[in-house]
């Protein structure tokens, strides 16, 4: 070789000087070569030369590479492309000639190579085409220079490790002549040289074969070093694109920063037509805040931009790779077969070498086996089969702007490395094996696909975050419209305000429905019933927070922003308050309203506390207005105190009148007087259900003790206040109706029975009871009871039905334990006032009546049952009681009734003033029903007489009911038959008879 | 009985009697409502039930003398009605007949 490429180097420095020597002498050459270059053959190889042949020109002229290098005849620092083939230097010899000035043209390309700012001088390796790996064919329009320098050098160069100088070595003629045949024209000095050089180049095969297996070796050294070389660049290039990443960082955040405020819209339109708080100075520091914020917001939406053109940019980098790879192993087989045929061939031609060769291939597998490559590129070799470092997502995004052109270069550079990588771990696959590189090929595939995959899915999450992050900013950006409109001091005000009208001194009773509603709720999902949500202040006041949040976050966090604002405001009000208590400041303060103008609630300044205050919560009210009303708390006691003592008076009054008189007459209690009495009594129950409400839990035994002792001294004297003021104790005549009746007349008082009764003791309910039963008549619901005898559809007759409803529910709920534990004699006694006192026949045609008496009667006949059973024996009655029972009570109600009793059904009053048969009345079995109940339990204990006379008396209604019944006359449903049968049977059955006997 | 002992201190101590019965409400707009008081507050919103509102028409009739006008009157009930306290001109029990 040395000889050789010696000899070449001769030939090119003899051309130069002649070149250089005689440009005259030249000029015919010249002027051939000219003619060729604006013809239509011309190929533009002139353009290959001037541009990609730089390096060769370079090297073989020493313009620009030491000239030592040219004879290092060792050749083992030396590029395998520089030594200077045969073929190659005639090439050059050529390209020589036709170029003109080739020192310009290098000079040319060296500066364009220099003006390029991005082409570091590390880079040059990479761009000057001494990679082997370099000709392969490329998509992009950079590497025309390598594509031409394919074209124009691939039979000649041995550039390509495989194809190009394999053709050189089998047809060096035709290779000598392929130049030229582009060429057209050829001075015979030209075509001399060159059929001596073919001739040469024939003679000396067999040792060019022998200098290729050593070149071969050579060439691999040279890739590995070359590799080392690309991998130390690769490490640069790192760092250069990280550190280029971070200026391009910076540069994108500067420019976002100027540009964010161009972009809010909200306080540019503010800024526009500022509001009139707008001005700098009394904006509020929030108002800054908030656009720092926002601008923070808009960098973070262009850097999530950013991103996602990254991660488009990578996606469409992974495509382009992948076609690469494709394109890239299509040519690697093709190129693959070609050598193979080609080796095929040339082991035919060369049997002798096949020796060689075959230790070649021993060699380099034991190279490769031994690890006599570097570690890395043995790991490389390894990895890039799988995956290219470029592929794997979650590298750095190195290219943060990728449609900028101007970072393109290092973007075609890294596939350029990747390929060549790629292209490498091929080549030395195929010496491998060649099973190895379609298992790994089709690996790789895979691995792309799922990539892609992920790659894809990852796209689309972005995309929808982004959407959503997108919508949100929207609705920030709608809202932010209206944004710093109040300063700060503005919304202070009006909290103040709302606040003040929230905080009430009783904040449980004031959101009591609230209270009670989410204990209920949480009760029910299981959770612990907790303490009042009730935010409450040092001095009595407070506000009810309602119903818990159940969703912990804005909302939450707001309460508790509200919390903290109502309890400085609640605070600074009582600091302003104890400032003024001084009387200076009330100078000249009659008549004033308070300062600040609560339009909604004036006050003025001066407030005289009055003695007098009751009990009623409304004083809760109309203090809460007023925050610095602070010692309301004290007022409400002193009320309580005030309260009791006026019904002390009124108690003694009472008493002395009772006691001179024995018997006053009043007048009743008008209607607004029970209305008044009954707020008081509903006030009385409600703190007494509070303050059971209240009662500690009986785990915390030395409270509860505590809290037992205090609360029952408290509650037995607030429980002796509200019966005295239920007015049971008054005496009966005292007027008509008695205060009690005109208590319970209205709706409310009926209601409220129930929740007394809760809190009376059995004798005080005794008493009650009592007094209901003699004063029966005296009820509203008794006395206008006729007036529901109507079809007609009034408002009295509803207002009187729903009072009527009421009274079942509520009063007779609430006697009804008190005679069901009733002894006979209690029951005789009742019964005797019952009879005594009132109409028993008019009584007997309400519903109310009719409940009262079957109560009793229903109760008589149980305890008599029981006397006969012997069960009851603690409860075992006189045979006096029972003689006054059955002789006095029960024969006189009978006999009371008996003319009377098919009057006693709703139905039959109706139909009477009406005139429509009773078993038309609409709706007449469920109102008679009552009735039924009465008649079977008044013949449960009648004789045989009286049941006869029952059944006489009777007779017409239930024949009339069970015809109809049987034979479904006007009755439009299956179950208001089946009622009808029913409430007849309940008689019947009481007489020991069914309708079923009855026959029609 | 004076009206401290009868614990009225304030207009709305009125109104409180009055809960759960039935009231007479004026309102503006020659409207009228009767109906059950179940609710109130300070600012005179009422929650009434099984209401009846009265709606004057005041009709001037075309052509008539000035001040000769018609008066329609419309009616209505309903099963619950939250009155907003704004409109309420008097609040009063129903006169007893």
């Amino acid at each position: 070789m040395s000889f050789f490429g010696f000899e070449q180097q001769q030939d090119l420095e003899n051309e130069k000087r002649k070149f250089l020597e005689g440009g005259l002498s030249g000029a015919p050459q010249d002027d051939v070569a000219v003619f060729t270059w604006g013809e239509d053959s011309y190929d533009g190889l002139g353009d290959a030369l001037q541009e990609g042949g730089d390096e060769l020109n370079d090297e073989t002229f020493g313009i620009s590479g030491p000239v030592g290098k040219d004879f290092d005849f060792s050749g083992t620092a030396l590029p395998e492309h520089e030594k200077p083939t045969p073929s190659q230097a005639s090439h050059t010899q050529q390209a020589h000639q036709q170029a003109q000035q080739p020192s310009q043209a290098s000079q040319n390309a060296q500066s364009s190579r220099e003006n390029d700012p991005s082409h570091a001088s590390h880079l040059d390796a990479v761009w000057s085409n001494k990679s082997p790996f370099s000709v392969l064919p490329r998509s992009n329009g950079s590497s025309r220079a390598h594509d031409q320098l394919g074209n124009s050098a691939s039979k000649s160069s041995s550039l390509a490790p495989s194809v190009p100088q394999s053709t050189s070595m089998q047809k060096p003629a035709s290779l000598s002549l392929g130049p030229d045949l582009h060429k057209g024209v050829h001075t015979l000095e030209e075509i001399e040289r060159e059929m001596r050089a073919a001739a040469a180049a024939q003679h000396q095969q067999q040792l060019q074969q022998r200098q290729r297996e050593e070149e071969e070796q050579l060439r691999l050294q040279q890739a590995q070093q070359q590799f080392e070389q690309l991998q130390l660049q690769q490490q640069l290039l790192h760092q250069q694109q990280s550190q280029s990443q971070l200026s391009n960082q910076a540069l994108l955040q500067s420019p976002s920063r100027t540009h964010a405020p161009r972009q809010v819209p909200g306080p540019q339109h503010a800024a526009a037509t500022p509001p009139p708080r707008m001005h700098p100075h009394s904006q509020s520091p929030r108002f800054h805040q908030q656009q720092q914020q926002h601008q923070i917001h808009l960098l973070q939406m262009q850097q999530q931009q950013q991103q996602r053109q990254l991660l488009e940019l990578q996606e469409q980098r992974e495509r382009q790779q992948r076609q690469q790879l494709l394109e890239l192993q299509e040519q690697l087989r093709l190129e693959e077969m070609e050598r193979q045929q080609q080796q095929h061939r040339m082991q035919q031609q060369q049997m002798h070498a096949g020796v060689n060769e075959l230790m070649q291939s021993h060699l380099i597998h034991q190279r490769l086996n031994s690890g006599g490559l570097s570690p890395a590129f043995d790991n490389r070799a390894r990895r890039v089969g799988r995956q290219s470092p470029l592929m794997t997502p979650p590298i750095p995004v190195d290219v943060p702007f990728a449609q900028n052109m101007q970072y393109l270069p290092q973007n075609i550079q890294m596939q350029q490395r990747l390929l060549a990588e790629m292209a490498q771990a091929e080549f030395l696959n195929t010496m491998q094996g060649a099973s190895l590189p379609e298992r790994e090929t089709r690996e790789s595939r895979e691995m792309q696909e799922i990539l892609r995959v992920e790659a894809m899915r990852k796209i689309m999450e972005a995309e929808r975050m982004e959407e959503k992050r997108k919508r949100k900013l929207d609705k920030i950006a709608h809202m932010s419209r209206y944004n710093d409109l109040m300063t700060q001091s503005d919304k202070d005000f009006i909290t103040r305000i709302q606040v003040s009208q929230l905080v009430t001194q009783d904040p449980y009773a004031d959101d009591f429905y609230a209270q009670v509603y989410g204990a209920i709720l949480r009760s029910r999902m299981g959770l612990p019933t907790s303490e009042d949500r009730v935010l409450k202040f040092g001095s009595g006041g407070g506000v009810g927070l309602g119903l818990g949040q159940k969703v912990p976050g804005r909302r939450q966090s707001a309460m508790q922003r509200m919390e903290a604002q109502v309890e400085r405001i609640v605070n600074n009000a009582r600091l302003r308050e104890k400032e003024k208590s001084s009387l200076n400041n009330l100078q000249g303060a009659l008549g004033r309203t308070a300062g600040r103008s609560y339009k909604a609630a004036p006050r003025q300044l001066l407030q005289v506390d009055s003695n007098n205050v009751s009990t009623s919560p409304t004083v809760s009210h109309a203090s809460a207005a007023h925050i610095s009303k602070s010692d309301a708390a004290k007022a409400q006691e002193e009320g309580e105190g005030a309260a009791r003592e006026a019904a002390k008076i009124g108690r003694e009054a009472l008493r002395n009148a009772s006691d001179s008189t024995g018997l006053v007459h009043r007048d009743p209690l008008t209607h607004r007087e029970a209305l008044v009495k009954l707020e008081q009594l509903y006030d009385l129950v409600l703190d007494l259900e509070q303050r059971r409400r209240d009662q500690p839990s009986p785990e915390e035994v030395e409270e509860f003790e505590q809290w037992y002792v205090y609360e029952t001294q408290e509650c037995s004297a607030l429980i002796d206040q509200l019966f005295e003021q239920l007015m049971v104790s008054v005496p009966l005549e005292i007027s008509t109706p008695h205060p009690f009746i005109s208590l319970i007349t209205p709706i409310k008082g009926k209601k409220l029975l129930p929740r007394v009764a809760r809190l009376l003791d059995n004798d005080r309910m005794q008493i009650l009871l009592t007094l209901l039963v003699a004063c029966f008549s005296q009820l509203d619901v008794v006395l206008q009871a006729p007036l529901l005898d109507t079809l007609e559809e009034t408002r009295e007759v509803k207002d009187l039905e729903s009072q009527t409803q009421a009274f079942l529910g509520s009063v007779v709920q609430s006697i009804l334990p008190v005679i069901a534990k009733a002894q006979m004699r209690l029951v005789t006694g009742l019964f005797g006032l019952l009879l005594d006192r009132n109409d028993i026949v008019a009584i007997a045609r309400t519903r109310p009546g009719i409940a009262l008496l079957t109560l009793f009667l229903s109760r008589a006949e149980v305890i008599l049952q029981n006397v006969a059973n012997g069960s009851e024996v603690d409860e075992t009655p006189t045979p006096d009681e029972l003689q006054s029972w059955c002789v006095m009570l029960y024969n006189h109600l009978f006999e009371l009734l008996r003319p009377h009793l098919p009057l006693l059904f709703p139905s039959v009053r109706l139909s009477m003033l009406s005139g429509v048969n009773f078993t038309n009345i609409p709706n007449s079995d469920a109102i008679d029903q009552p009735v039924w109940q009465f008649f079977a339990s008044l013949a449960c204990s009648a004789n045989d007489a009286q049941q006869q006379v029952l059944v006489g008396g009777l007779r017409d209604v239930v024949l009339e009911n069970v015809t109809t019944a049987t034979k479904g006359l006007g009755l439009e449903s299956e179950e208001q038959r089946r009622l009808r049968l029913a409430n007849v049977n309940l008689f019947l059955h009481a007489l020991g008879l069914d309708s079923s006997q009855i026959v029609v | 009985m004076d009206s401290a002992a009868n614990g009225i201190q304030e207009p709305f101590d009125l109104i409180r009697l009055s809960l759960s019965e039935r009231v007479f409400v004026k309102l503006r707009g020659d409207r009228e409502l009767t109906g059950v008081l179940h609710a109130y507050d300070g600012h005179m919103n009422l929650i009434l039930s099984d209401v009846e509102e009265t709606i004057m028409i005041v009709d001037q009739v075309e052509g008539a003398p000035e001040g000769h006008t018609t008066v329609n009157i419309a009616k209505r009930k309903m099963e619950m009605l939250f009155v907003r306290g704004d409109g309420v001109i008097l609040v009063s029990p129903p006169s007893r007949t």
